[in-house]
């Protein structure tokens, strides 16, 4: 499913829309980016609290479709100015990480 | 210019997680039993005890009065001063970032202050456990404003490793890292490249009297001393930080 599709039938705002045409074959939740990098897999889309920059090369080393921050979470504005640099998809969901994160899967494996 | 052995991370009884004996008193104690010539206390977010250990030791071993300072991002970095005037500055800068939560001794632990005499100058109310809300790279600017040596703490461990939580090193200079206790260098470096252009520090992260000394660094400096560990970071001019070995335990690693 599209990306642009999720954030339509879950409610996520885009922060930084750099590829909203990307693809979402699955999501992953994790604060740890260590872990993101070693078991995330490309095509999913991580949902999480840490707002720190480094997110930004994560996802994009993870070729991830993007990055939910959960429960209204807001990146600053160094890590939405290296996104758009990047070309990563920045959203943010009102929900908290376990209800975005059953939404997204009710909505990607129905 | 010599050998010198060195522990550059040991909590006392202010932080809540450290045993009721890590008095002043007992550190210096513990780190001449070891045969350490330089140490530092680092309490988490507080340095109250610093000076204490320093007291008492007279540089037998030398004392750094630190912090393990928890960042927003819930890194922990070791903060290290040559004595406590910035380090406790540093420490009421501080203060008002940590969350307003009461500690509850019976669930976290005793927080306190212990003076040259064994005696309780105070406790501290509010749980040291805690992340700031300041992130890391405030943080980091913050001690070296106060010309304080930046060392993230157990950087491949979780909870709290740099590399653990935040995968990669952030832009900003890295130059002093501390490995887990029991991390294997190499092992550590090929998961990690980026750890091997760096000074890889090794130290207890003790919390219990016998921890002290466990793990340790080894210095080769004209003397063991705050200046002498700056030159040896950013200069070099034969200067030697090296890892001792691994401690023979299964750890935390990320």
């Amino acid at each position: 499913m599209k990306l642009r599709e999720v954030a339509e039938k879950l409610g996520l705002e885009f922060f930084v829309a750099a590829a909203p045409e990307a693809e979402v074959e699955g999501g992953y939740v994790s604060d740890l980016l260590s872990d993101v990098l070693a078991h995330a897999q490309p095509k999913q889309l991580w949902i999480t609290h840490q707002r720190h920059l480094n997110v930004v090369a994560v996802a994009k080393l993870r070729e991830l479709s993007g990055v939910v921050f959960a429960r209204g979470i807001r990146p600053g504005p160094e890590t939405l100015q290296r996104a758009k640099e990047e070309g990563v998809n920045l959203l943010g969901s009102k929900l908290d990480a376990f209800h975005t994160a059953g939404k997204l899967h009710r909505l990607l494996f129905p | 210019m010599r050998w010198y052995r060195a522990d550059l991370h040991i909590h006392s009884v202010l932080s809540p997680c450290a045993s009721l004996a890590m008095s002043p008193r007992r550190i210096v104690e513990e780190a001449r039993r070891a045969r350490l010539d330089l140490i530092a206390v680092c309490d988490h977010n507080a340095a109250e005890n610093g000076k204490f250990v320093r007291k008492i030791a007279q540089d037998h071993p030398v004392v750094l009065v630190g912090m393990e300072i928890q960042t927003a991002e819930e890194v922990e970095i070791l903060a290290l001063f040559p004595e406590e005037g910035p380090c406790l500055s540093l420490q009421e800068e501080l203060y008002p970032f940590l969350p307003p939560l009461p500690n509850d001794p019976e669930v976290f632990g005793d927080q306190l202050v212990v003076d040259e005499n064994e005696e309780i100058v105070r406790a501290e109310e509010r749980l040291l456990l805690s992340p700031l809300s300041l992130p890391l790279e405030e943080v980091v600017r913050r001690v070296r404003e106060k010309e304080g040596l930046v060392i993230p703490a157990h950087v491949d461990r979780v909870p709290g490793g740099l590399l653990g939580v935040l995968g990669l090193f952030p832009p900003g200079e890295w130059p002093a890292v501390e490995i887990a206790p029991w991390t294997d260098v190499e092992e550590a470096q090929r998961r990690w490249p980026e750890l091997r252009d760096r000074h890889l520090f090794r130290s207890s992260d003790a919390h219990y009297p016998e921890e002290i000394g466990r793990a340790w660094t080894e210095l080769y400096l004209p003397s063991p001393t705050f200046s002498e560990l700056w030159r040896a970071i950013y200069q070099g001019g034969g200067r030697i930080i090296r890892p001792g070995p691994p401690l023979k335990e299964v750890g935390w690693n990320a």
